[in-house]
């Protein structure tokens, strides 16, 4: 755009010559012009129809008839423009009220007739597809507590115990002490200590705010760290966790959290990822890599040509339940089917995205991919997305995902060469 | 700055240290001159690539931003490989994080090529009334373990855009004198032979 005081200097001279500041106001303020335009120039396009200044010849008649025109072409231009995004945002509000009205409609089916008859609903055919088209927010937590469960048995006054606990041993050491940090070097001593949650606490969701330092989960948040690190003390705090137990405090009360949690962590994935199990994790990536050939075979060549290994994306996207890669109304949905289909929709909701992004990625070499699939865009259309992850097929050559697990698990040798040393 | 796709070389560059030390606002300082005060924590490994102009030479750096994370530890030393320079990072107002940095030598030149350059950085200059670590003590124990030396700040600028200029320098001088490279664009390796340099490329990405 050019810049405004260009367009003022110009003014009074428009206003005389071109005789549509009215008549009988020859001297009008400046601010009438603008006024008695049938259409606000959305810049200075309006300049192309004022006479050249006194010092110069005058334009011919023909090319001020080609200006005009070229003006009218403009204007007309820039009304079909606007029409067109008041159109769009017309449709995105009739699109939002849409989907506001299915969420309603969707919460009551949830908690009238799903939630009450839990044990015998959950697996028919009906709540199946309405939980792959995302659970309301409003029952969100708690179809994730009873698909996640309580194997563990955990009850709020052991949350209570831990937390004491945890409480207990902050206030017994003020400072992480030289001495542990020598002697401990391979124990989760040190990554259990308070300083390393405080660290990340305020790197969790720093753009929502509500974790930080004084934000209203801030205190939730640590305790049900520091209650994990009491609870389980051999697997200690890990980073990742920090943004699964903050999507949980979203969704559920602190102990009902924290139970999820725990269980949720419990999982063997969660478990071989949280150990930083190594030869169970490239069991898991090789697993990966067998469905990302059958489904992808061309994706699949070209990130063996650049030597993309899927730990470069999938730590990442493992660690955290996509709850730092993916919006988090994406993340969620995401969630909410791995609670259904378990640790098998972690992976395929991976192969989704380079499904998704398939086309895009073909073209990029190591470093660019690289780069996109550990920094995914800020905009991913979830309609597609799930459409994309529908469309993958997690059976190959008749085994399904435990199954190729299973065997790798067994043969090891067969895993991905990734991470050995 | 040469545009992002013509270079004459690419160097991969580790940045390494404990948790929270500023490494990633390091990184996007040099890259995108950005500094973002509630960064998120670093899981596993991100990237990221500036072009830089040295000499006649348009260089490519291809960084590699680890998860300062004990644990991750076992995992991130595998991105080690391949790579022809590092910035091991601590924080000037944090005493352990500079404890550790023997540590992380270990772990570097354990996993990396021998003659990676390394630089010895001193993050959060900003922070000088919270110093923990004198600059004299941190440059002689660069100097005694023959590594290069800054002290930055990712926060107001300083020296960043140096610390990795100076590192992309020695490699481009090591790389120079040994001549292992071929051809006009070709990621480089260190150690091999110039018959193994167009290969430059796989190894700085192979795990294996």
């Amino acid at each position: 755009m050019v810049s405004e005081h260009l367009h003022c200097e110009d003014k009074r001279e428009y206003e005389t010559k071109s005789g549509r500041a009215g008549p009988g106001n020859p001297t009008s303020p400046r601010h009438s012009v603008r006024k008695n335009l049938d259409f606000e120039p959305l810049s200075t396009t309006a300049l192309i129809l004022e006479d050249r200044p006194a010092n110069l010849p005058a334009k011919p008649a023909e090319e001020a008839q080609k200006h005009r025109q070229q003006y009218e072409e403009m204007v007309a231009q820039a009304k079909k423009r606007e029409l067109k995004e008041a159109q769009k945002r017309k449709k995105q509000l009739e699109d939002r009220c849409k989907l506001e009205e299915s969420i309603g409609t969707a919460a009551q089916i949830w908690n009238q007739e799903i939630l009450p008859n839990w044990s015998t609903t959950c697996t028919s055919r009906r709540v199946r597809d309405l939980w792959w088209q995302g659970i309301p927010p409003s029952v969100r937590g708690k179809v994730w507590s009873l698909a996640v469960g309580n194997e563990l048995n955990i009850t709020h006054e052991l949350y209570s115990i831990c937390l004491a606990r945890a409480k207990e041993k902050w206030r017994t050491t003020p400072a992480p002490s030289l001495e542990t940090e020598a002697e401990d070097a391979g124990s989760s001593n040190r990554e259990s200590s308070l300083e390393l949650i405080k660290l990340d606490i305020s790197r969790t969701f720093p753009q929502l705010c509500i974790f930080q330092q004084g934000g209203p989960y801030h205190d939730v948040l640590h305790s049900i760290l520091g209650a994990y690190t009491c609870y389980r003390p051999d697997v200690g705090y890990v980073q990742g966790m920090s943004f699964i137990a903050a999507v949980l405090i979203l969704n559920l009360d602190t102990a009902d959290a924290f139970i999820a949690f725990a269980n949720l962590l419990n999982k063997p994935c969660q478990m071989a990822f949280f150990r930083v199990d190594h030869s169970l994790m490239l069991t898991y990536f090789a697993a990966f890599e067998v469905f990302f050939e059958e489904n992808l075979p061309k994706l699949f060549a070209h990130f063996q040509k650049n030597n993309l290994t899927p730990d470069i994306y999938l730590i990442d996207w493992i660690f955290t339940l996509y709850s730092k890669s993916l919006p988090l109304d994406l993340a969620c949905r995401v969630w909410d089917v791995f609670c259904r289909d378990n640790e098998e929709f972690l992976f395929r909701t991976g192969l989704g995205l380079l499904r998704l992004y398939q086309d895009v990625l073909t073209t990029m070499d190591f470093i660019h991919m690289a780069q996109f699939l550990t920094r995914l865009p800020d905009l991913i259309p979830a309609e597609q997305l799930f459409q994309h992850i529908a469309a993958i097929h997690m059976t190959s050559r008749n085994r399904k995902w435990a199954q190729v697990l299973q065997a790798l698990q067994k043969d090891p040798e067969r895993g991905s060469p990734v991470l050995k040393h | 700055m040469g545009s992002d796709e013509s270079y004459n070389f690419v160097f991969k560059v580790v940045l390494i240290g404990e948790s929270g030390v500023g490494k990633s606002n390091l990184l996007s300082r040099f890259t995108k001159n950005e500094f973002n005060h509630d960064s998120r924590t670093t899981i596993g490994v991100e990237f990221s690539t500036r072009t830089v102009q040295l000499d006649n030479y348009a260089i490519k750096a291809q960084i590699w931003d680890t998860a300062g994370l004990e644990r991750y530890r076992a995992i991130t030393s595998a991105y080690y490989r391949g790579a022809v320079g590092a910035l091991l990072v601590y924080d000037i107002s944090k005493h352990l994080t500079y404890e550790s940095v023997d540590r992380w030598l270990k772990e570097l030149f354990d996993h990396a090529d021998p003659h990676i350059v390394v630089m010895l950085v001193g993050n959060k200059r900003d922070l000088d009334t919270l110093r923990t670590v004198p600059t004299e003590e941190a440059k002689d124990f660069a100097e005694k373990r023959g590594l290069m030396f800054m002290e930055t700040s990712a926060l107001d600028s300083t020296n960043v855009e140096n610390a990795f200029n100076e590192v992309l320098k020695a490699i481009h001088k090591k790389v120079a004198s040994r001549e292992v490279t071929r051809g006009s664009i070709c990621a480089v390796t260190l150690s091999n032979p110039p018959s193994e340099a167009q290969e430059g490329r796989r190894n700085c990405c192979r795990s294996t």
